[in-house]
């Protein structure tokens, strides 16, 4: 792949069933504290037949992302695949961030005694922070790195019905055009017995 | 379901829902108990346009991706499917040659459902003519189509009655044996299927066998021991063929003999030790009979890797020992999923510090109580070995015994196999490929023979049975009143050598209805019947001819030896609707039932429950736990999704009681118990019922029992246990209890 990947999210909200496998498993996985909510599901209307749906929102790791406009002390950073991340030994916790973002990403760990996540923390994509690649002070600060090791974000990979996709952006598109595509055409499978498939 | 076509499983499977036009879902919940599962019934939508209908008396999150949903009053399913049987037959939507060739008393089920017009349904169920008519014309009209249910339907006085009725409508539609249709009944937990095929219960031996003498001798001979040793274990013969107590009911076993409590039948004595291996007993019915019975036990072990809650709730101060069992992780073995596929489990780690596994619990056991020899020794005898290996041994053991289900394909070196070749084989039809060719994943019984493919659908006569094909099983005779009990001419599964119907194959008939001639040495070696032919010879001839071992009848709708031949309703024990009591009333008490004396009729003539009880209650599950909860309570993420116990209450009923969003509330039973938990609105429910999760434990009846947590084993989060508060209620076949249907009274704490 000669060009450069856009790392991406997308929920299916046909899909998204409010199980919070996304949000247990991101908090598992980094070892998040209570209260901070990289992931988050969100149900709205709950319990009226017709108009309950789900979706699970984090941090979209935004091209033109409005935290790094707005830090202050200019903590954050875009990695070359699209990835925003930021510094917390920089980041002051003045929570600007949170007023610019659209999707109420920031989290701001409560507890003292809870706050190895430092001053704010958010969704990293699973690929760490600006301190050595799988050190113990990366995993300290901001959790697995997971794109390091070639393997999906804990919140996809998760996923129960695969509702949450992430990845390349054009890879994201292809699965769900793919998706769209195969509305209504049928099951994706070979017959049963095996007289059909492979002749007697 | 045992007792319509032969066996009591999922008949499909959870990727052949993807073939489904429509999936019509009663009493279960599975994008919060089967999320992963889920998905095929997404991808059914998605890609073949299915319509999703969802029964059930809560606006649940699978209804929520239903394009039809019904708030149906709990415990009125029978009616509701009378009304779409109703519907059916008036319209001539049934399957006409589907029910003259492979169905039993069919017209006895039209009867029945004439009585049943959408006018009455619509008054007893709660369910508009409508909406019930929309139903049954989109679903009739949709095929195939798949029926689903879980503990919703089952845990009712009547479950029995309604797990029959379900089929029937399944079988009206000819919507059996085919792809895409089928009753696929969901599995609640790990492994359950393999649990209940090896009969970790009280009324059968593995492989549901019965309790007969005859299965005890074949079983005797099988584990290689001696018949009159085996019965010398028991206090006399009649004992041993006696159904044992029920998980519901085995506190009816200690507490008999006090005032008010249920009348035993267990040869003069009551119950004095219980030993719990990995059961949350504190999910299920009448905590508060549970705790006194725990109370009274002179010795209670529990061995699970969480402190067992049965420890919390019981004041019993002495004798009572935690052991701390290994995980699955920790271990290995065949488990068995919830479409009766094996998959091998490898061991991950070694047991953590002082846990020990289950079998080697067992073991020791045996040991101690002097018949480990006699134990282990089935293990020995396939191979002739000196010693044995745990646990492949023992599955070879199982397959070698179980003929029943049709385990004899099932050794360990073959779901290995399928395991590690995981990824060749499609993932809806469970076809392999490669290597895998000739097989469906997991080896789905019944799997006739070391080398037959697995059953991927039951009832298929659209295969050969060495490809998985079969009729309904000739379980219940071939003739009844006259009538032919097997199956139609021409219903035969493709490729037999019996175009029609045939009965079970036997050492006598195998010659007859096989049309072979048997060599003097096969005759020599052959068992009695295909159920207890450890010489194979029946099941493999049986491939050859394209016959099912255990025959090929019809099924019934009609189950002459239950108290309701055909199902019909009866209205709860606690019913909202007293003046249907009168018309639809509950069942005779009975006696003797798992060793029970049971109560129906007198707890509901005892007095008009709904004046003082007069909302209806639910129980069910929570996506972020799982059964007693104890394990996800122990979890903080997952504990802080629903850190405290609530009753989920519509904001009108709360306003009618002076409750707001987040009070304490108290809720009383006609037990005479109650529980303090937390309201919490919700549009979910209607305003004549609440719902509460059962999850919780380490609360008694407003006591917080926190403190007594062995130090650092507290989960992070306690509460209620909802099982405090179901009412009394045991179904008239099973034994099962009835959590889902109750009464309560509610009132501000």
């Amino acid at each position: 792949m000669g060009e450069l990947a856009r790392m991406k999210f997308y929920c299916d909200d046909q899909r998204c069933i409010d199980c919070d496998g996304c949000s247990v498993a991101c908090a598992e996985a980094h070892e998040l504290p209570t209260g901070v909510s990289r992931r988050k599901v969100i149900t709205l209307n709950e319990g009226i037949f017709g108009k309950e749906f789900s979706t699970s929102v984090a941090c979209m790791h935004c091209t033109d992302a409005p935290c790094e406009q707005v830090c202050p002390v200019d903590c954050f950073y875009i990695r070359e695949d699209g990835i925003v991340l930021h510094d917390k030994e920089i980041c002051i916790g003045c929570g600007y961030c949170l007023y610019a973002c659209p999707f109420g990403a920031p989290q701001f760990p409560r507890d003292g005694a809870f706050g190895t996540k430092g001053a704010m923390d958010k969704c990293t994509m699973c690929a760490g922070g600006p301190e050595e690649t799988n050190s113990a002070k990366e995993r300290e600060l901001y959790g697995q790195n997971r794109i390091s090791e070639g393997k999906v974000p804990v919140c996809a990979a998760m996923c129960s019905t695969k509702a949450l996709l992430v990845g390349d952006g054009q890879a994201i598109a292809d699965i769900y055009r793919k998706r769209v595509a195969s509305r209504g055409h049928g099951v994706q499978s070979s017959p049963y017995g095996w007289g059909s498939a492979y002749g007697k | 379901m045992a007792n319509t076509w032969g066996y009591g499983a999922m008949t499909n499977s959870l990727g052949d829902i993807q073939n489904a036009k429509a999936i019509i879902i009663f009493g279960a919940n599975p994008a919060v108990n089967h999320p992963v599962g889920f998905g095929h019934f997404l991808k059914a939508k998605e890609r073949n346009n299915a319509q999703i209908i969802v029964v059930d008396p809560r606006m649940t999150k699978t209804a929520a991706k239903a394009d039809i949903y019904a708030q149906i009053r709990p415990g009125t399913d029978i009616p509701f499917m009378y009304g779409m049987l109703h519907l059916i037959f008036k319209n001539g939507w049934h399957d006409e040659k589907f029910i003259n060739d492979r169905v039993y008393a069919m017209d006895e089920v039209m009867e029945e459902a004439k009585k049943w017009t959408p006018e009455k349904v619509e008054d007893v169920t709660g369910v508009s003519v409508e909406k019930l008519m929309q139903i049954t014309r989109v679903y009739s009209r949709s095929t195939p189509g798949t029926l689903i249910w879980a503990m919703g339907l089952t845990q009712h006085n009547i479950g029995s009655s309604n797990t029959r009725l379900a089929p029937i409508i399944q079988l009206a539609l000819g919507n059996m044996g085919v792809e895409g249709g089928g009753t696929n009944i969901l599995r609640g937990h790990d492994n359950v299927q393999g649990a209940t095929d090896m009969c970790c219960l009280s009324h059968t031996l593995p492989g549901y066998y019965g309790l007969s003498a005859g299965s005890w001798k074949y079983f005797a001979k099988s584990w290689g021991v001696d018949y009159e040793w085996l019965a010398g274990r028991f206090k006399d013969k009649k004992m041993m063929s006696a159904k044992g107590f029920s998980l519901s009911r085995w506190y009816a076993g200690v507490l008999a003999g006090k005032p008010g409590e249920d009348k035993i039948h267990n040869a003069g004595t009551n119950l004095k030790a219980l030993f719990v291996m990995g059961n949350g007993i504190t999910s299920i019915a009448q905590q508060a009979k549970v705790k006194e019975a725990l109370d009274d036990l002179e010795l209670i072990v529990l061995a699970d890797p969480f402190v067992n809650e049965a420890a919390i709730l019981t004041d019993k101060q002495d004798d009572v020992f935690i052991l701390p069992a290994a995980t699955q992780f920790e271990t290995s073995g065949s488990v068995t999923a919830t479409n009766r596929s094996a998959q091998w489990r490898s061991k991950v780690v070694e047991p953590l510090y002082e846990s020990k596994t289950d079998h080697e619990v067992m073991f020791e056991l045996a040991k101690r109580l002097g018949f480990y020899g006699e134990y282990t020794k089935g293990m020995l005898i396939r191979e002739n070995k000196k010693e044995f290996t745990f646990p492949e041994d023992a599955t070879d053991e199982i397959a070698r015994i179980i003929k029943t289900i049709g385990l004899t394909g099932w050794t360990a070196e073959r779901i290995k196999k399928h395991t590690d070749n995981w990824h060749m084989f499609d993932k809806v039809s469970l076809r392999g490929f490669g290597p895998m060719k000739g097989e469906y994943y997991g080896l789905p019984w019944p799997c006739w023979t070391e080398t037959h493919s697995g059953s991927p659908i039951l009832y298929n006569i659209s295969l050969p049975v060495k490809e998985g094909g079969m009729g309904f099983r000739n379980r219940f005779g071939v003739e009844r009143e006259g009538v032919d009990l097997l199956a139609g001419k021409g219903s035969a599964p493709v490729g037999s050598a019996n175009p029609d119907g045939y009965p079970e194959i036997t050492a006598e008939n195998i010659e007859e209805v096989l049309g072979i001639t048997l060599t003097d040495e096969e005759k020599a070696k052959i068992g009695k019947n295909w159920k207890v032919d450890t010489s194979n010879i029946i099941a493999q001839k049986c491939m050859e001819a394209g016959i099912a071992p255990y025959g090929n009848a019809k099924a019934r709708a009609k189950v002459w030896t239950f108290p309701d031949p055909i199902p019909i309703h009866r209205e709860p024990l606690h019913s909202p609707r007293s003046d249907l009591t009168k018309a639809h009333p509950t069942y005779k008490d009975k006696e003797n039932h798992y060793r029970v004396d049971t109560k129906y009729a007198s707890v509901q003539s005892e007095k008009d429950w709904s004046k003082d009880f007069p909302v209806n209650l639910v129980t069910g599950r929570l996506v972020n736990m799982n059964g007693a909860g104890v394990a996800e309570r122990g979890s903080k993420y997952l504990a802080a999704l629903t850190p405290e116990m609530f009753c989920d209450m519509h904001p009108d009923l709360a306003f009618n009681l002076g409750i707001k969003n987040g009070n304490m509330i108290w809720i009383h039973s006609p037990e005479g118990t109650k529980i303090k938990v937390k309201a919490k609105f919700s549009f979910s429910v209607s305003p004549d019922r609440v719902f509460l999760p059962f999850h919780y434990a380490g609360h008694f009846q407003g006591e917080d029992l926190s403190h007594k947590y062995p130090e650092g084993t507290t989960p992070y989060a306690v509460g209620e246990s909802a099982n405090t508060v179901t009412n009394y209620g045991y179904d008239i076949i099973t034994q099962i209890p009835e959590t889902k249907g109750g009464l309560c009274h509610i009132e501000k704490a």
